[in-house]
């Protein structure tokens, strides 16, 4: 145990250097899904944060009980648990969200970043560092959302949270907002990152 | 705990029953858990169902201004939803309807109405004078129209043309420059989604006139134009 | 049936010593070997196209004038700088020279209307140049048509733009421009055009479809020069032929024709100039073939079937996408007949 990475390192290595959608390409269904609005994008990411930190914690309290066969059920019986409440909470108090974002908010569970973050960390380690985490990988899952979802949004509408950012005579790029548009932008974000990277080590 | 729980049951450990106890602890207090959400959520989510159609009601009935004017007064119109059955060609067909009224007054009718669209089903949401003399707004609900062509019927500039159009004869689109009244100017490039909004209003106010006009004693002068 | 396999089992031990064989199943969803070998070759394949590409380019300039001038303008010069800097960022030596940057600007103004404004094809370009050829790793790489990506782009994008009713300007000086395209007059009102006019090219459309003569001629050329193989056109013009000869007996005596289905819209620029590209078609001539018939197929069952009045871009998009495919599928059968 004494080599597993402290609270702090966890919740730093989260937002960049372990991004889960860039470095890790995990969760890319809601990624590619739900980015072509700012506001939807993050109101995902806040979902999946929820749903991460509470299944976390959850699990990091109760992993002595685990047995090894039996850990992916209580996994799932976890994250699904959480999902439903957040499905809930946002019909409740964000109707119109909850519509956009349509089953995007139940397919939760099977989000590869929950279940890869329960396996490997909440475990394994302290709730402290299981929370530490599910932060860090929220914050990297919602800074690739909103990177994606920011330039899908100005290209395609001109506009940002639903705001007019861009001159009028600005031609919307509807391509963008439709699902070509988040596989490209994507593409070129994943490309452009790994550039940065490879020049940086070079 | 568990050290202690793994001892007394030692013999029973191969028992699949027995190893699932954590899985069968948690199910029950999620369980729980979930039934206590529900029961404080419900009732919050079933009202924003019914309330994403009762709220745009004032607005399809009265018009923007005098909707907006209510709201600040803390004024609201009395709704009841009723259910209208058509039989048309052997097969019954059926209408959402709201009935606005503000202090006994009957002020306009909403009709719920969907049908094929260019790509896909477009559910509308139709304002009607209570003679049904005009159509008092409309509001899209869904669709799936081409993105840049066909969804632009959601826009207020296209959906204005309709406020205060005549609904005692059939809506026509036209291509370009509406004249008259009673014509529509279709979405360029998206004339067959202008004209499916159309036919299905056209439609709805043609199967709906006699059952309205004849169900409520308000419309008096209802019976001049039974179409 | 068992020796036959052992047979074949036999030729794929053998093959790779064998050289007068295509080695084709070992490359076969790599770049074409015969363009990105050799510069100068490329090049004299370009200059072919560029020719051919003439009586088009001519036929564009006298129908639609200033717009065809323009948009030529526009798409040359914004496919230019996007490979000049593209290559430039992959830190590789230019290869403005083997003139596949030209082919695609012209290819891609001659595919779109008159009238789109000028970021339209700008940025055509660009995602064409870009997206569609330097991502993959530059020419014999692309997986698409280029030229075709970057429509396909800022059509979906634009479609206001690009649509049928974007080709229209009823207050334009130019004849041509101010009319409805044929495709789209059939497919809303009914409205059949005169085969002649379908014929020498003086419809509305994309500027370089218009006139089937003009087509046809550099098409010919570019058989006849061996730089495009017979196959894909012949597959492409006898899958039209007999589905919409099918169509043309099974429908409605509307007056439009096999013949107008051939005639109108892009068909034949797309069989000749479109679809024909070496660097995203099959390998073998039977690949080809199978190519050509796919991409009429796909054309027929959109032109017939679907919102859009003509289907040539999508119906080469999607075949590009099977390329591989078929090279894996047309090449082995051969053996096993031998």
């Amino acid at each position: 145990m004494a080599d597993q990475p402290t609270a702090t390192e966890r919740l730093i290595q989260g937002i960049l250097p372990e991004n889960p959608v860039y470095r890790q390409l995990l969760g890319l269904c809601p990624t590619l899904a739900v980015t072509n609005s700012l506001m939807a994008a993050v109101t995902m990411a806040g979902a999946v944060g929820f749903v991460l930190l509470c299944a976390n914690v959850i699990i990091s309290l109760i992993r002595d009980l685990l047995k090894p066969h039996l850990r992916i059920v209580v996994f799932t019986l976890t994250i699904a648990t959480f999902v439903t409440i957040a499905d809930r909470l946002l019909a409740a108090y964000l109707y119109q969200m909850s519509k956009t974002l349509g089953p995007y908010i139940p397919l939760i569970i099977v989000n590869c970043i929950i279940i890869c973050r329960c396996e490997v960390v909440a475990s394994k380690q302290a709730p402290i560092v299981a929370a530490a985490d599910a932060i860090g990988q929220s914050l990297g899952f919602g800074l690739a959302l909103s990177s994606i979802a920011a330039i899908r949004e100005i290209l395609g509408t001109g506009a940002l949270f639903g705001l007019r950012v861009m001159p009028a005579l600005w031609p919307d790029w509807v391509i963008m907002v439709l699902p070509p548009g988040a596989f490209l932008t994507f593409g070129l974000l994943l490309g452009a990152i790994n550039w940065i990277t490879d020049k940086k080590k070079a | 705990m568990s050290s202690e729980n793994q001892k007394t049951i030692g013999g029973l450990k191969s028992s699949n029953l027995v190893q699932a106890w954590l899985v069968l602890v948690l199910a029950m207090g999620f369980g729980v858990s979930l039934a206590g959400v529900q029961l404080a959520l419900g009732p919050i989510i079933e009202s924003n169902k019914i309330n994403e159609t009762l709220e745009k009601i004032p607005e399809l009935v009265l018009g923007n201004a005098l909707a907006a004017k209510m709201a600040t007064e803390n004024q609201t119109l009395e709704i009841a939803p009723r259910q209208v059955t058509v039989t048309k060609a052997g097969r019954a067909k059926f209408y959402s309807v709201y009935e606005a009224r503000y202090q006994g007054d009957l002020k306009g009718w909403v009709v719920k109405t969907k049908g094929q669209g260019y790509a896909d089903t477009i559910e509308l949401l139709l304002g009607l004078s209570p003679d049904l003399h005009a159509i008092t707004g409309l509001f899209v609900l869904d669709q799936k129209e081409t993105p840049g062509l066909g969804n632009k019927i959601v826009t207020d500039a296209w959906r204005g043309q309709f406020i205060d159009a005549p609904a005692d004869r059939s809506l026509v689109v036209v291509k370009t420059g509406a004249a008259q009244p009673g014509e529509i100017d279709a979405v360029t490039g998206a004339t067959i989604s202008s004209k499916s909004v159309t036919a299905l209003i056209n439609t709805a106010i043609g199967d709906l006139r006699k059952p309205l006009t004849a169900g409520t004693a308000t419309v008096e002068e209802g019976g001049k134009d039974n179409g | 049936m068992t020796t036959e396999k052992q047979l074949n089992m036999q030729d794929s031990q053998v093959k790779p010593i064998d050289e007068t064989r295509p080695t084709a199943p070992v490359i076969h969803v790599s770049p074409s070997p015969h363009l990105a070998q050799s510069t100068t070759s490329t090049r004299r394949m370009m200059v072919d196209v560029l020719v051919a590409l003439v009586p088009v380019v001519a036929m564009s300039l006298f129908v639609f004038r200033g717009y065809a001038l323009f948009q030529l303008a526009v798409c040359l010069g914004g496919s230019l700088a996007a490979e000049l800097l593209f290559v430039k960022m992959r830190g590789r030596p230019s290869t403005l020279k083997d003139f596949s940057a030209i082919v695609t600007g012209i290819i891609l103004a001659m595919s779109l209307p008159g009238t789109a404004p000028w970021y339209v094809g700008l940025i055509a370009a660009f995602v064409a140049v870009g997206i569609g050829k330097i991502i993959f790793g530059g020419l014999g790489m692309n997986l698409f048509n280029p030229a075709m990506v970057g429509r396909a782009f800022v059509m979906i994008s634009f479609a206001g733009a690009l649509a049928a009713s974007g080709f229209e300007d009823v207050r334009s000086a130019v004849d041509a421009v101010s009319q409805a395209t044929p495709m789209n007059a059939y497919k809303m009102n009914g409205v059949v055009a005169p085969l002649a006019h379908l014929f020498w090219g003086t419809t509305n459309g994309s500027l370089g479809e218009t006139s089937a003569l003009a087509c046809l001629l550099g098409g010919l050329y570019l058989i006849v020069r061996r730089t495009v193989s017979w196959e894909i056109p012949a597959g492409l013009l006898l899958a039209v032929l007999v589905i919409g000869g099918v169509a043309d007996l099974a429908g409605p005596a509307d007056g439009w024709t096999v013949l107008h289905h051939i005639l109108g819209g892009s068909l034949l620029f797309g069989a000749f100039f479109i679809a024909t590209d070496p660097v995203t078609s099959p390998l073998t001539p039977r690949g080809k073939f199978i190519f050509g018939l796919g991409v009429g197929m796909l054309i027929m069952l959109l032109r017939l079937f679907s919102g859009y009045p003509e289907g040539v871009m999508f119906a080469v998009l999607l075949m590009n996408a099977v390329t591989p495919l078929i090279n894996r599928w047309a090449i082995p059968v051969p053996f096993g007949e031998q």
